[in-house]
């Protein structure tokens, strides 16, 4: 079985991000970037299904600008066999990596491709569901546990109220969530040997997509500035100062 | 010349900096602003991370265990370990193993086995004795400590002076002088088991660092086997001084390390402080604060990566790891106090690491050889041997 996974390579979720002053997007000038956190959990699924005999092949994905090559080498660090690279320095929207991927799917031949179930960055949460729908594949999102029950995967999703367990036919699209695992530390030999692992470059015109924008951003401005609480003395002032806030009648 | 981290340096310093922040830095909410131990199930969660990495025996010669990484990489990580308010003397609460003794790779095989490589294990500690009431900066006029030859034992008379961690050690080295009027030449090292009759801890010398104490040691008669001198009679001072250099390296990562993390507080206390109708990163005052301090962190970080470079590539780097020392101490110093006056009262409260930091790095300009004696080591190197 092979297994495909996209990463992104986002501001680290530890980063307390910038508004640019025009507005126009968030300042990446000096800031530090990451492999998605979900991402990650992905790979950490995908290689643990190499360790324990059901994958065959891991295979990374990323597609951006050229520095997300560093993403990739995270990936083959924590054990994917090799990376390919889909070099584009336009913003590219979430459609747009479905089709990208589409096409990969097609020339790769994965047995399941897992993706994290959105990126920290524009939190869209559609990529997964858009290659399922492109491909007419069969999706699990938002999974917290993979399980194979002979050629069918068992998955089980975080739903409100409880868990529910899928029966998906293979090839299948899985996005991960949170509790799927702990993603590992990459040790300092597979650091080492990530170096060796080849990392194909393709353009999206090499799978036919043209990445041209079609939302059009109009503005982006911080979160609201959070007003000061107050200390109440008695639980009397704290329901009369709610009743004030307007929070309870 | 090139600056640039490569990849394996930056996927390294990735997972370090991951275990750091969601390993250790939360533990500490829970522990003593003092504390330098874990307790044993953290410590040994910690540690069979650190294993997994690969990076378990930070500073170990491969040859020995060691992670097989170079100077300047092992610099890189040292800088990341000490990010957390114990960082300074208990980096990650010592879960990336010890290196034990410079002086103990020089030993026989026979001394190795009893000493090195149970100290790698952890099975044993060893304390380093080389200062004396009359003095630590000239070790080599100042020893006065006495070792005199009886059969085939040594019998040792003197004291030392802020030991660290003797208490706790089951050996020591202990520098003693064998040909009075040699100067250097007439002095020994010994490996002393703290069990030994005569040896005896006369106090714990207390100091601005709250744990791993130092101490004051009195040697009454004390015998120690021929077997025990490491390196030659008369030759103990000249032993392992190249990897005495290179512990300048780590010495001076770790305070750049607590320099960094405090002056990421600075940054974020200084955009959310309003004085005055504004937030104090508004006011210049502060802002220069915040300048100095990054001119400090990076011509220490710079100075630093040059000498662990230099050692890399097998050139001379007394000079420069004693001005990386220097450089580190001293400006990490300056870094922490400012930080302290950016966060006002909270900034001496036991509630931010910065205090304890700020006593700590007191230390750290007079332990490892003073700011003075770095200088002249440098001036020596300087105006050559004739001074
Ligand atoms: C907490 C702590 C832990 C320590 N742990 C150990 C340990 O484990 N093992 C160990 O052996 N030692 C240890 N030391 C001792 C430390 O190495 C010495 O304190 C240091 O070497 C300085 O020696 P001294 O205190 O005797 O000062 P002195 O040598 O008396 O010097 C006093 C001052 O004069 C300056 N000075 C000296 N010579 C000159 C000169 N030529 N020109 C200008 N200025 C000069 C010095 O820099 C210093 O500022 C520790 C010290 C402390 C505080």
């Amino acid at each position: 079985m092979k297994v495909l996974v996209p990463v992104k390579r986002v501001v680290d979720y530890n980063v307390k991000i910038r508004v640019k002053s025009d507005q126009t997007g968030v300042d990446l000038a000096n800031v530090k970037m990451s492999m998605n956190p979900f991402d990650e959990i992905a790979i950490e699924e995908a290689v643990r299904l190499k360790e324990a005999g059901k994958a065959t092949e891991v295979v990374a994905v990323s597609i951006g600008v050229a520095q997300s090559t560093e993403t990739i080498r995270t990936a083959l660090a924590m054990g994917a066999d090799r990376g390919i690279l889909v070099k584009s320095d336009e913003t590219v929207e979430p459609l747009n990596v479905a089709k990208i991927l589409k096409g990969i799917v097609e020339a790769e031949k994965p047995d399941l491709v897992i993706l994290g179930k959105q990126a920290i960055d524009d939190d869209s949460n559609q990529t997964g569901q858009m290659l399922a729908a492109l491909l007419g594949w069969a999706q699990g999102t938002f999974a917290s546990k993979i399980e194979f029950d002979g050629d069918k995967i068992l998955l089980t999703r975080e739903i409100d109220g409880g868990l529910q367990t899928l029966k998906l036919n293979m090839p299948t699209i899985v996005t991960a969530d949170l509790r799927l695992n702990e993603p590992r530390y990459a040790s300092l030999p597979n650091i080492m040997k990530a170096k060796k692992k080849p990392i194909d470059e393709k353009t999206p015109a090499d799978y036919g997509v043209d990445v041209k924008a079609r939302l059009e951003v109009l503005k982006v401005t911080e979160p609201p500035q959070r007003q000061a609480g107050i200390k109440v003395e008695s639980v009397e002032q704290l329901v009369s100062k709610l009743k004030e806030a307007g929070v309870i009648g | 010349m090139d600056f640039a981290m490569t990849d394996e340096q930056r996927l390294i310093i990735e997972q370090v900096r991951r275990f750091v922040r969601e390993e250790v830095a939360p533990l500490e909410d829970k522990l003593d602003p003092d504390e330098s131990r874990l307790g044993p199930d953290d410590y040994a969660r910690l540690v069979s991370k650190v294993k997994d990495m690969g990076l378990h025996g930070l500073g170990v010669p491969p040859e020995y265990g060691g992670p097989d990484i170079d100077t300047v990489t092992m610099t890189l990580i040292a800088i990341e370990i000490s990010q957390h308010r114990a960082g300074l003397y208990s980096p990650c609460y010592g879960s990336f193993g010890g290196a034990g003794l410079a002086h103990l790779y020089e030993a026989s095989e026979d001394l190795k086995k009893r000493y090195l490589y149970p100290t790698l294990n952890g099975e044993k500690h060893g304390f380093f004795g080389l200062t004396e009431p009359s003095g630590g900066s000239d070790p080599a006029r100042a020893i006065q400590t006495r070792a005199v030859k009886d059969g085939d034992d040594w019998v040792i008379n003197g004291a030392k002076i802020f030991i660290s961690g003797a208490d706790k050690a089951e050996y020591g080295i202990v520098f003693a002088r064998t040909d009075v009027g040699k100067g250097r030449n007439g002095i020994t090292c010994f490996i002393v088991d703290t069990d030994t009759p005569g040896f005896h801890v006369r106090r714990v010398v207390h100091t601005l660092r709250s744990a791993y104490y130092a101490t004051e040691l009195q040697f009454e008669n004390m015998r120690v086997p021929s077997a025990n001198v490491l390196g030659e009679v008369n030759k103990g001072f000249a032993i392992a001084n190249d990897r005495l250099s290179r512990q300048r390296i780590p010495y001076a990562a770790s305070c750049i390390g607590i320099a960094i993390k405090a002056q990421e507080m600075c940054i974020e206390y200084a955009k959310l402080r309003e004085t005055f109708g504004a937030p104090l990163a508004t006011r210049q005052a502060v802002q220069w604060m915040v300048v100095d301090n990054e001119i400090d962190i990076r011509t220490a970080r710079w100075a630093t990566l040059d000498a662990a470079c230099k050692a890399d590539r097998g050139e001379p780097f007394r000079t420069e790891a004693a001005m990386a020392k220097l450089l580190s101490t001293e400006g990490a110093s300056r870094v922490v106090d400012r930080a302290i006056q950016i966060h006002g009262g909270y900034g001496v409260t036991k509630d931010l690491p910065l205090e304890r930091w700020y006593r700590e790095m007191r230390i750290r300009r007079i332990g490892e050889g003073p700011s003075e004696v770095q200088r002249l080591v440098m001036a020596r190197n300087l105006f050559g041997a004739s001074l």
